[in-house]
């Protein structure tokens, strides 16, 4: 237990602070006793903002820490909603359908990251090649999912949909526990919660000794005995599997997925969250993921049609002011110093 | 292949990139507990044959032993967890790392199996911690580090993961005499101790101080080995490296 409190608290994340985590209690706290003034939809809509952090956790442990961005996490979030929607979709009235669903699609996950990622990793690919490959895993997957309208496009009882996508995705349920509404949202928020406290684990762990090192020179960390295609490969599985945690949520809050959720703007989202945050910390990705996809779901429902475009352009931004990214800047700087930091950089043109 | 008591040895080791001959027919045996020097002028094949020893470089042609065992298609973490340690020309410690994770890095480098420091391994590892003064640096970024403290940083990182053979490849390029003294003490004493070394080296002065043999490599082959006053005495050797008619 002692072991477990030290890997979850250790130096590996910003943030570390006693004050930091009376803060962070404070925040958890918050967080579940929102329901007290939160209406169920609003409750149901703050669920959405938090479903997409632990895929963006999973890129961030990806790329941030282990040095191998992957442009096609959204392939494993839509697997995983696909699958769940077919096998619960069959299995609708038995209770136990849905469960099935979530076991059934992050095995899913494990199966096509494992083999993927096997000839990534294994024939040694690495820089700018990764994430055009994962990308391509994606958009083929689009592609595929676009083509399944028609009623031979089925599984049992459950319709592909074509571009439609697939609807009537039943909700995560154990026994007569249906989650919806309050239930969703405590479901989403205890499993975020518990992705964080992981994933910063991991990271704090002798493996995210290991992942830095590969991050920084793999060639160093292979003569220091690694072997580090097993390595990488085993955190892009991680990543996939937390992609495909976000892919159930998503089925399960909506009730429906189509395949736009595994396009190329889908695709670039989990990226700009995690660039836009800062890659090398949990809590930063944490931070940007929530308040991006609260910026995107308020302008979009707002009918505002540039939601996206101004997401990019902040990307934009941040990329040309704060490469590392603002949560990490202001992080390591503090405000004054960020503000002097834009300040210098504009100067210099 | 080779007699009793080789720890490592190349058999007619060639490697070609594109039209270049970096290595050819290079034959050496290493002997357990051996300190040796290879020296040669720039482009004579040396850090080429450390990268083909530790699996970076697959050779064209040619065998590689280590312990008696054929490594020559093994990768470059299955011949580090067969007890090899290599340092590169150019400080790659990790420099976003403090000196604590740089030296814990290795530490878990088993695979699942067996190579953990223990015994012997953990003394020399502790006496270059405290020769090299890394021992009271934990939590200083490596990035922040002087050049000869990187230099021996990485020395401390192979030696973490209990090594039983030691290839550097020019440890001591860029330190001052006083800090090559202290690197040549730390190699003294592991040698000593019974770890076998093999150092690329140009200094000559710190050759002669630590080398019990000497081989000469030039184009790509082995041209000369012997004691370090055999090499010097050789005229040929004086001309090609030595600088001298």
């Amino acid at each position: 237990m002692k072991r477990l409190l030290r890997l979850a608290t250790g130096p590996e994340d910003i943030g570390r602070s006693p004050g930091f985590w009376v803060a962070f209690a404070v925040l958890v706290v918050y967080l579940f006793a929102s329901p007290l003034w939160l209406n169920e939809f609003e409750a149901y809509n703050v669920s959405f903002y938090l479903l997409n952090l632990p895929m963006a956790l999973g890129l961030c442990l990806l790329w941030g820490y282990c040095g191998v961005l992957s442009f096609g996490q959204v392939a494993y979030f839509g697997i995983a909603g696909y699958v769940y929607g077919i096998i619960a979709g069959n299995l609708v009235g038995t209770g136990w359908g849905p469960i099935a669903g979530e076991l059934g699609g992050l095995a899913a996950c494990v199966v096509v990251s494992a083999i993927f990622g096997y000839f990534v990793f294994y024939a040694r690919v690495q820089a700018w090649i990764v994430p055009i490959l994962t990308l391509v895993l994606t958009l083929l997957l689009e592609t595929f999912l676009g083509q399944t309208a028609g009623y031979q496009w089925r599984v049992g009882n459950v319709q592909l949909g074509g571009y439609n996508g697939m609807t009537g995705i039943p909700s995560f349920q154990i026994g007569n526990l249906v989650f919806y509404g309050y239930a969703f949202y405590y479901f989403v928020l205890v499993a975020v919660v518990l992705c964080y406290f992981g994933c910063r684990m991991v990271v704090n762990s002798h493996f995210g000794k290991v992942m830095l090192a590969i991050r920084e020179d793999p060639l160093r960390a292979e003569l220091l005995g690694y072997d580090i295609r097993a390595r990488q490969l085993g955190v892009f599985v991680l990543a996939s599997v937390l992609a495909g945690i976000s892919g159930l949520f998503y089925v399960q809050w909506g009730n429906y997925i189509t395949p736009s959720q595994v396009g190329l703007v889908s695709a670039a989202l989990p990226v700009i969250w995690v660039a836009v945050g800062g890659r090398t910390s949990l809590l930063a990705v944490a931070i940007s993921t929530y308040a991006l996809n609260w910026v995107n779901y308020s302008l979009s429902s707002a009918g505002n049609q540039y939601a996206l475009v101004i997401i990019g352009a902040l990307l934009v931004v941040v990329m040309l002011f704060f490469p590392r990214g603002i949560v990490v800047m202001l992080a390591e700087t503090g405000f004054r110093g960020g503000v002097a930091k834009l300040r210098d950089t504009l100067r210099r043109g | 292949m080779s007699a009793s008591g080789t720890f490592l040895a190349t058999r007619d080791l060639a490697k070609r990139f594109g039209g270049i001959v970096a290595t050819e027919q290079v034959s050496l045996d290493i002997a357990e507990g051996e300190l040796r020097c290879i020296i040669g002028p720039n482009g004579a094949g040396k850090s080429t044959l450390f990268a083909l020893l530790c699996g970076i470089h697959r050779p064209d042609s040619g065998r590689i032993f280590i312990k008696g065992q054929d490594v020559t298609s093994l990768p470059s973490f299955r011949r580090v967890r067969l007890g090899v340690g290599l340092t590169f020309q150019t400080n790659r410690a990790f420099h976003d790392l403090n000196v604590r994770q740089n030296l814990e890095v290795p530490m878990g480098a088993t695979g699942g199996t067996a190579r953990t420091r223990s015994g012997r391994s953990e003394e020399r590892y502790r006496y270059a911690l405290s020769v090299f003064g890394l021992d009271g640096l934990w939590e200083t970024p490596a990035r922040e580090l002087p050049h000869h403290q990187l230099q021996w940083l990485e020395i401390a990182m192979v030696l973490s993961g209990g090594p039983d053979i030691l290839l550097l490849d020019e440890p001591t390029a860029g330190m001052s005499p006083e800090e090559t003294t202290q690197t040549a003490k730390v190699l003294q004493y592991l040698n000593g101790d019974g770890l076998t070394i093999v150092v690329v080296e140009h200094d000559i002065a710190f050759v002669r101080e630590v080398a019990q043999r000497v081989t000469v490599l030039h184009q790509g082959s082995v041209f000369a080995e012997g004691s370090i006053d055999e090499i010097t005495a050789h005229d040929d050797v004086r001309r090609i490296y030595l600088g001298q008619a």
